[in-house]
Formats: C-alpha cells, structure tokens, sequence
C-alpha cells in the first residue's frame, strides 16, 4: 500500500498555501489525499506535467490548474513518466561518461579553439567585400592616426626612394599598386616600427627608416612581412577569432563566478597571443618566399630581425618602448633560425 | 465598536505570528553536481552550443531545488526553449557589435555609448527576467526598477564617483545594493530595504586595511621566495623545477589574496542586506556570515581551482552555497500564508542572456 502511497506537499495554485499530503495512482487517475483522509484534487496522469528529472532534485507533478504536488523523496521517479525524459539524468549519473568528459573536454576545447575557428576565421574572410574591408581599414587609421601617429619628418627625397621600391616590388609580385599602399608616419608611441592594415595600407614610422637606412634589404623584408599579413587576412582573421572564441567560451561555460571567470579571462588572452605568434609565423614564411622569387636572399629577413633585436637589447635598459615590436611575435632567435635555414621547396 | 478593534488587532497579531524560525538549507552534493557540470559540458560542446540552455536550466535548477526554507524548496522556472531563444538573439547582437567595434572603430564609438545607454535596460530586464523565474511555495518575485533610477545607480554615480578620487564609491555602491533589493516583490508583497551608508565605508575601511596588511605579508613571502631562487638557480639539478613553480605559485597567490579581499567586503555588505531587509509580516532575514570564514572559503576554492584546472569548480561551488544558506537565518510569520502570486506575463531571456554574454556583471548576494 505504502509503495502507492507517495508523501509529499501539495501548493496551491498562485499561493503561498500548502498542504501535507498523499498521493495514489490507480491506472490513469492520480489523487492526493491530506492526512484526514479528504480529497484534495484527482486527475488524469495524462494532464500533469513533470520536469525532466534531475539528480538530487524531487520529481514534482503540475496539474493543469496551477497547483504542484513534491514529493518529500527527492529520489521517487514517477512510473508512468516516459523513458525519454529521464535520458539527461541518466547521462548525467553515468560513470563511463564523466569520465569521457573529463578527458573529452579538454581535447574538444583545444580542437575548437585552435583548429575549428582559425578555420572557420579562414572561410568567413572570403565573404567581407572587399568595399567593407577598405572602410574597416580607413576607419581604423583615423583612429590610430588620431591617437598615436603624427606627419613624417622624413626628407621628400628618402620617402620617393622607398616609394619607388615599393612599387618596383609590387609590380614584380604581381600585386596591385591601388591596394597596397605605403605610408610614413612619426610615432612616439610606435617606436620603430611597421604595421599592415586589413585593406593594405602598409605604415612605415620614421623612427624604422631612420635604423634601417643602411639597410635597404632589411627594410624591404620588413615591408614583405607586412604585406603577408594583408595577404593572409590576418587582421580580419584575428578579430573574427577574438570574437568567435569569447562566444564559444561564454556559451559552453556559461555563467561563471569569481576567480574562474578571471581564469578563463587570461586563458582566452593567452590564445590571442598563440594565434598572433601563428600569424607572424606565416607573414615570416612569405617575406622569405617572396624575397626569393625577386631574386635577393633569406638572409636579409635574419638580418632585418637581428638588427632590430640588437638594438632592442642596446635599448632595453633604456626605453621599455623597444619591446612592443617583439612582444607579440615570436622568438626573435626562433625567427632568425626560420630565416637562415630557409631552403624553397 | 470594541469588538472590531479588537479583532483588527487580533488579525494584526496574527499575521506577525512566528511560524517558523531556521537556518536556510542546502542540499546539495559535489559528487551529484560534478556529473551534472561536467556531462552538460561536454553535451554543450557536442551540440555546438545548443544544449547549454539545457544545462544552465538543470545547473539552476539542482541549486534553487536544494535550497530550501522550512523545508519548502525555491523552484527555477525557466524553459530551456527560452534561454535557448535569448541566448541566439543576444549572441547575434554580440558579433554585431564585436564586428563594428573592431573593423568600423568610429561607428564603434557610438556604438560603445549606445551600449552605456542600454546597459541599465539590460540589466533591469534581466533581474525581472531571474526574479519572475524564481518561485518559493507557488509564488514568484519580480522585479519593478525603472530605467532612470537604474541609469543613475548604474551609470551615472559611479562615473561621478571616478571624479571624487572614489570617495563616493561606497555611497555609489550602496545605491546600487538598496536600488538591486528595494524592487524586489514576493507574490504581491514588496520588500522593505534600508541600508546605510556607513557601514559601505566602514566595509570599505575594512577591506583596504586588510589588502594593506595581506601586501606586507605577500611582499615578505615573495621576496623570501625571490631569494631563495636566486640562491637555488646556482643548483644546477632544482633550476627548472624551482623557476617553473614559484612564480607560478606567486600568481595564484595573488590571485587567491584578491579573492580574500572579495570575501571580506561580500560578507560585511551581505550581513548588512539581509539585516536590513524584510517582507513586512512575511519574513525577515539575518545573516551572521563570519567575513574571515567566508574569504577562507574563497581563497581555497580559488587555490583548488587553480591546480586541478578547473576539476574543483562543481566542489567548490557547492561548498560556497552551502555556507552561505547555513549563515542565513529566516523568520517567517503568518502573513506568509497569504500571499497571492502576480499577474503573469511573456518574459523573454534575451536581457538575461545578454548580461551574460556582455559579461555586465549583477548578482544578488
């Protein structure tokens, strides 16, 4: 008898009522009855709703009129409820499969964030018209312009001689000389430097000509690098990957608390860092191919970094600026190696 | 006329009637959870992302279910199907704005002060969404702030505080926590808040005297560890272990001293809320959290966190929830019997969800 007998509470519709009570089920009907033996409520099995079962947690029936009855035994599992619903607890109490997530989790992770969506970045960059891609590119140069670039001091005569190059270059690379255009700037805040933006507008700062004036090959290597960059896609690339990583880490984590949030914060800006190195690496590979195909050496791309990173430890004691250059690439020893033993395919 | 006063009194009296008095009970297990978490992980990542409307439904569920006064459960009410649907929307508007922001930095401009401006529709949508959601013996709370109080508490205070060299933060900050508490309702019954200023500054006091005491000592502790390197690199056979494990046990040390500081302030300010707060004939609230037990807590789930790489966090979730609901004792008086759940209304999660995936961080302790 008890075994049909199940003890629990029942609530009153839209109340803070309740009532202790009994439940029982003959057949199709389920009634509850309170501890004198009065009728509470009777239906059908078939109008009561029961939430998809969950582990620790009571099994409740709602009734069609807003009322709930709770089983005072959070294990009791309604027999008539159907095999499907309880599928998630199940899953969720298997031993065999918590230990499969624990080692499955990881790996899945590691493949999405570093193979799935670098590939995905890859794909969705063939669908920005290249319309957009130049106002992006524009819109970001004002901005930068704005806050960290000043006209150049560089005499007219040293900027047409690099100009020239440039469009020598570009011409023999087949690349279009409308796309692809060079610009110097003085910058405080750049330092020596070089960037590529997305639509290909290669900035130059004066601070770079200056170093690198004895050094026509190196700078030329430098310039292939940024050009990599453009034709890689990478800017595009790693703004779609910084998005598309914050997305799948918030999804699947859903809502975290505290210290893991701080965690997983650093963990993501850790992978921005590993997908900028990867790029760099790529732009390297180009340069070097690129310097080959025009008929000059490897070595000026090894040349090229090892000037800059002589200067950087000359200068380190000095002005912490130096280390902005190379922060986000790779080892420059790494870069150099790559360089020298560069052998084309 | 004797006889009416009398019974009017009478009813007085017997809607502040004691009917129950008692610590606040959890249930629930870290062996349970763990299954839970890490099966919905893994469940997420094989739907693509789908499923983890489902799992953050029975994450919420398995803790109101165990949370329980007097032995009445609370209920979280949201269908997956909901969240899912909010979840969708607030990731589109997500990329949207991620893709302006970085490739069209002008239009992101306005962009990012758009977002300012919504911020406080986002997070007053998203507390009506949680309160509607939350159920205790067949009745729902809700929430009723408006947008101009949220827009100063949110908004307009702490950027006035930035320009006080934040001598008005702790009082921007209690804004904040009475306008959170002060719009909530239980059924038709609305809460009673008043908090006071000075005990956010004396928290605040507080907090910073022990971050000034825990520098010395972590200063002290890293600069012995400094030394003990520079003596030890000499060792030719321990440099790589030393050099790889010290600094890493400095970072998740000041990691886990932040979480110290945190557990200071959360405890003296939710002693402080609860203490203050009460449905008026229906129940009312203390908390005794001890603020060195509770940062204890935080600063070893932290550390456990930490170096099992996240296996920890079911554990020390539970274990957090556990202290909290055995510090929070609840009074609850006859009053309680009457209350009549509101009128019901389409709730859509996309406020909620947006939050979360904006990261606007709002809990109610």
């Amino acid at each position: 008898m008890s075994k049909h007998h199940i003890k629990g509470c029942y609530y009153y519709p839209n109340s803070s009522q309740h009532q202790h009570c009994f439940a029982t089920i003959n057949k199709s009907q389920i009634q509850l009855i309170d501890t004198q033996q009065n009728a509470l409520l009777s239906t059908f099995i078939t109008d009561c709703q029961i939430d998809s079962p969950l582990r620790g947690v009571a099994s409740e029936l709602s009734f069609a009129e807003g009322g709930r009855f709770v089983p005072d035994d959070i294990n009791h599992r309604w027999a008539f409820t159907h095999k499907k619903t309880g599928m998630s607890e199940r899953l969720e109490k298997s031993k065999p499969l918590i230990v499969a997530s624990i080692i499955l989790i990881p790996l899945l992770l590691w493949f999405i964030l570093y193979r799935g969506i670098p590939a995905i970045a890859v794909y969705s960059v063939g669908l920005a018209s290249p319309a957009t891609i130049e106002a992006m590119g524009e819109q970001t140069l004002n901005v930068i312009e704005k806050v960290a670039l000043a006209p150049t001091q560089l005499p007219d005569e040293t900027q047409n001689d690099i100009q020239l190059t440039w469009l020598q270059m570009l011409d023999k690379l087949h690349l279009d000389s409308a796309r692809y255009r060079l610009s110097f700037y003085q910058s405080d805040y750049f330092s020596a430097n070089a960037f590529a933006l997305p639509h290909g507008r290669v900035i130059v700062t004066d601070e770079l000509v200056i170093f690198l004036k004895d050094k026509p090959d190196a700078l030329r290597a430098i310039l292939l690098h940024e050009i990599g960059h453009v034709e890689y896609h990478h800017g595009i690339r790693l703004a779609a990957q910084a998005t598309a990583s914050t997305i799948v880490l918030a999804i699947i984590f859903g809502d975290l608390e505290g210290i893991t949030e701080v965690v997983l914060g650093s963990s993501s800006s850790f992978l921005q860092q590993a997908f900028s190195r990867d790029m760099e690496r790529e732009a390297d590979k180009y340069a070097i191919e690129k310097l080959i195909t025009l008929g000059y050496s490897n070595h000026d791309f090894a040349d090229a970094i090892q000037a800059l990173q002589k200067k950087l430890d000359e200068q380190t004691q000095l002005d912490k600026s130096w280390l902005k250059y190379l922060s986000t690439h790779p080892s420059s020893q790494e870069r150099i190696d790559f360089a020298r033993q560069y052998t084309p395919q | 006329m004797e006889p009416t006063t009398v019974q009017n009194e009478s009813t007085a009296n017997e809607s502040n009637r004691i009917i129950f008095q008692g610590r606040v009970q959890f249930g629930g297990q870290a062996s349970e959870f763990f299954g839970i978490w890490s099966v919905n992980i893994l469940l997420s990542i094989l739907t693509l992302g789908i499923y983890s409307a489902w799992a953050k439904v029975r994450t919420y569920r398995y803790f109101y279910s165990n949370t329980k006064i007097d032995g009445h459960s609370f209920d979280y009410l949201a269908t997956p199907m909901q969240i899912l649907k909010g979840r969708i929307l607030a990731i589109v508007v997500f990329i949207i704005y991620s893709l302006v922001v970085q490739f069209l930095p002008v239009i992101g401009l306005l962009f990012a002060l758009g977002f300012l401006f919504s911020m406080p529709w986002i997070i007053n949508q998203g507390l009506r969404f949680n309160m509607r959601m939350t159920r205790h013996r067949n009745v729902r709370f809700a929430f009723s702030g408006n947008y101009g109080d949220a827009l100063i508490n949110f908004v307009l205070l702490p950027i006035a505080s930035v320009f006080t060299l934040y001598l008005l933060l702790p009082y921007a900050l209690k804004r904040i926590d009475q306008y959170l508490h002060e719009n909530i309702s239980y059924g038709n019954k609305p809460i009673n808040v008043n908090l006071e200023g000075a005990t956010y500054y004396m928290a605040a006091l507080i907090t910073i005297g022990v971050a000034i005491g825990g520098l010395v000592i972590f200063g002290i502790f890293a600069g012995s560890v400094g030394a003990a390197m520079s003596l030890t690199s000499f060792d030719v056979d321990n440099f790589n272990i030393s050099t790889l494990i010290f600094p890493l046990m400095i970072v998740a040390l000041y990691v886990a001293f932040l979480t110290i500081l945190r557990g200071v302030y959360v405890s003296i300010i939710r002693n402080h809320i609860f203490n203050s707060s009460e449905f008026e004939d229906v129940a009312s609230f203390k908390s005794d959290l001890k603020p060195a037990d509770y940062a204890l807590v935080l600063f070893t789930n932290a550390l456990a966190i930490i170096f099992t790489l996240g296996l920890a966090y079911p554990w020390a979730k539970i274990r957090r929830a556990r202290l909290l609901a055995a510090a929070t004792e609840v009074t609850i008086y006859a009053g309680a019997l009457d209350i009549i759940d509101t009128a019901e209304e389409q709730q859509s999660s996309f406020a909620e969800e947006a939050a979360n995936v904006f990261d606007i961080d709002i809990s109610l302790t």
